[in-house]
């Protein structure tokens, strides 16, 4: 993804998201939080969607003449690239009693921001939408991992309780040497 | 040539005699101080990183000339850098100025480093050039070649590039001693070698180094155990329930003659491969043309297609899980921290569509986020935290499985052999730790002669 930070903040146009979409997408947003700071992990897992790309590219340092290169491409290693069927294997083990990265679970908050949508013209009621998220996950007495970043979901609106499905993530993270001793949570 | 100083020796209680005190091959025991202490932190340092072969990358990491990685030799920042005639070299990331980084990215291509404090300059190869208004300056009083950044010893081993800062040291080859066979399994399968899956994931675990060593030296026992039970379960097909899963009960661990290496693996345990990299890549390294032809370079099926799970640690820092293909150095960030590096070969030769599995695999398995190694992560931290504790520094650890188990008649598997879940290797791997900080001559250090031994 050569290009990931150079994509331009699209302009915001009311005639395309008014103050409904916006708040319907920011609650979907609200609430896929809740689920995973709740650990209702199926619920969650039932928001992916069949084509699903959750995907979080590394990032490096690079001078900035070559900032269009801080992440690495579709074809390298990444910390997540994964599709529907790996991420019910995640959910299958995070759900078992010896998971032991999760058991006993971290203590996350996930927090959503930033939301800015555009839709997809050729694809009606489907939405690009980028976010920004802080989450904070405390493990066992005193361990705190920090992560801030970006999201960059493609939702589209679904039958589920909470009215869309999440097709694509991508997560930019604000890290280069990731400062925890793993990944284990969900962004 | 002005010479840098011999590093100061620190301040130490770790005589000799004190460090003999920390393991003991035959009583099955390591002091647990090992991972804490400052004082034996400083003395790995000068005697074990400064004297070993440290894995920096693979050559196709740097294919052309001037492509660089901004790497490390235990907490020292290197430049490890393509020249033009093709050779690798490899120097302090420091000008020797002021002592600032000359090179602030993680890798790209070069001609030359210029540090941005004052604008000395060095070439490719790590020869200052040039210094910002030399003449009026400096006079006559510098002599440009006598301060240049300081170079280490390069070779490579199939792809691997290893470096030394000891003069003295032995080559790699003998290193390796008698552990290049096993490491061989990952990287002399094809013709053409392997090549890097591009991209290098670099993560902070909050332990002492040697816990990762060791695990990948000689730890089977709780990827068969418990500790990854967890992960082979997100592996499955939807309709298979891990008590399908053959569980793994047979195998070999190996201990190098010389030089703290090890490595282990299971047999006749083929669902192994298949529930950690899927079905696809197991066939491919088990039942496929590639499969045949690693055959044929290694020897014997037994040897080319049967072992599975394979880990493996050449000393100190170098692992890597030979089927999965994943590679790593554990660099030591303080005697409670390790920044781990993690990269991913495949065979040149492979399929694209096998190369793809390879890559969303290793993500998904062993990784930071890996369904495997997230669990690692978990439990090398939690050890280290409980060694906050004065009684818990205070008591040894058990290493004594497999005492006296071994065996070296096997007709397929060469060296010093084992039952898999054994500790053979991790005493292997104490004892030359041990050696590397007592012995400070190669006289007595180094691996012995076959020339010598045939006399």
């Amino acid at each position: 993804m050569p290009t990931m930070l150079k994509e331009p903040v699209a302009a915001f146009d009311p005639t395309k998201v008014g103050v409904d979409l916006q708040h319907e997408i920011e609650q979907f947003y609200y609430r896929e939080a809740a689920l995973l700071d709740r650990r209702e992990f199926k619920a969650w897992l039932s928001l992916l969607a069949e084509d699903l790309r959750y995907f979080m590219p590394l990032r490096m340092s690079r001078m900035n003449r070559f900032d269009d290169k801080e992440f690495s491409d579709d074809n390298e290693y990444a910390s997540f690239d994964e599709d529907i069927v790996a991420m019910r294997g995640r959910i299958r083990k995070v759900l078992t009693d010896f998971s032991w990265s999760e058991n006993p679970y971290s203590k996350t908050r996930h927090l959503v921001s930033n939301v800015i949508v555009e839709p997809l013209d050729d694809e009606p009621g489907t939405y690009k939408v980028h976010s920004a998220f802080v989450t904070y996950r405390n493990r066992a007495e005193r361990q705190v991992d920090i992560w801030t970043g970006e999201r960059r979901d493609v939702i589209r609106r679904a039958a589920n309780p909470y009215g869309f499905e999440i097709s694509k993530r991508t997560i930019l993270i604000d890290q280069s040497t990731l400062l925890a001793n793993n990944l284990s949570i969900f962004f | 040539m002005p010479e840098s100083p011999t590093h100061p020796q620190p301040p130490t209680i770790w005589s000799p005699e004190a460090i003999k005190a920390l393991f003991d091959e035959s009583g099955g025991y390591v002091d647990s101080r090992i991972y804490t202490d400052t004082g034996i932190y400083e003395l790995e340092q000068e005697l074990i990183f400064g004297r070993s072969w440290l894995m920096l990358g693979h050559e196709t990491h740097i294919p052309k000339p001037g492509d660089f990685l901004s790497t490390y030799m235990g907490e020292d920042p290197v430049i490890m850098i393509r020249q033009k005639d093709a050779s690798i070299r490899v120097f302090l990331n420091q000008c020797r100025h002021r002592g600032m980084r000359i090179c602030r990215e993680d890798l790209g291509n070069a001609k030359s480093f210029t540090c941005a404090y004052h604008g000395w300059a060095y070439d490719a190869k790590g020869t200052l050039v040039s210094v910002p208004f030399e003449q009026r300056a400096y006079g006559t009083c510098l002599n440009k070649a006598e301060w240049s950044p300081r170079q280490a010893r390069v070779e490579t081993y199939r792809g691997l590039v290893f470096a030394n800062w000891d003069q003295e040291a032995p080559s790699l080859a003998e290193w390796f001693s008698d552990a290049g066979s096993y490491l061989d399994f990952m990287l002399d399968r094809s013709e053409e070698g392997t090549e890097v899956i591009g991209g290098i994931q670099k993560w902070i675990v909050p332990c002492n180094w040697k816990f990762a060593a060791e695990q990948f030296v000689s730890d089977f026992y709780h990827a068969g155990t418990v500790a990854h039970l967890s992960g082979l379960t997100a592996g499955l097909p939807d309709d298979v329930e891990l008590a399908d899963i053959e569980m793994p009960n047979e195998g070999i661990q190996f201990r190098s003659e010389w030089g703290g290496h090890g490595s282990g693996f299971l047999l006749r345990n083929p669902s192994m491969l298949s529930s950690v990299m899927g079905p696809e890549v197991a066939k491919f390294w088990m039942d496929s043309p590639h499969a045949e032809e690693a055959e044929r370079r290694l020897g014997r099926a037994e040897y080319a297609r049967h072992p599975v799970g394979n880990h493996i640690t050449i000393f100190p820092t170098m692992s890597a899980l030979p089927g999965v293909n994943s590679v790593r150095t554990w660099h030591p960030r303080g005697p409670e921290e390790t920044e781990i590096w993690v990269f991913t070969v495949v065979d040149k030769s492979a399929p694209a569509e096998i190369k793809e599995l390879y890559r969303r695999q290793n993500i998904r398995t062993f990784s930071a986020g890996g369904v495997f190694e997230q669990d690692d992560g978990e439990t090398w931290v939690e050890i280290q935290r409980v060694l906050r504790g004065y009684q818990a520094r205070k008591t040894q650890f058990n290493v004594q499985m497999g005492t006296n188990m071994h065996r070296s008649d096997d007709p397929v598997f060469p060296g010093r052999i084992g039952y898999v879940y054994s500790e053979d290797a991790a005493r292997g791997f104490y004892s030359h730790w041990q050696r590397m900080l007592t012995e400070r001559s190669w006289r007595t250090l180094a691996p012995p002669s076959p020339a010598i031994a045939a006399e």
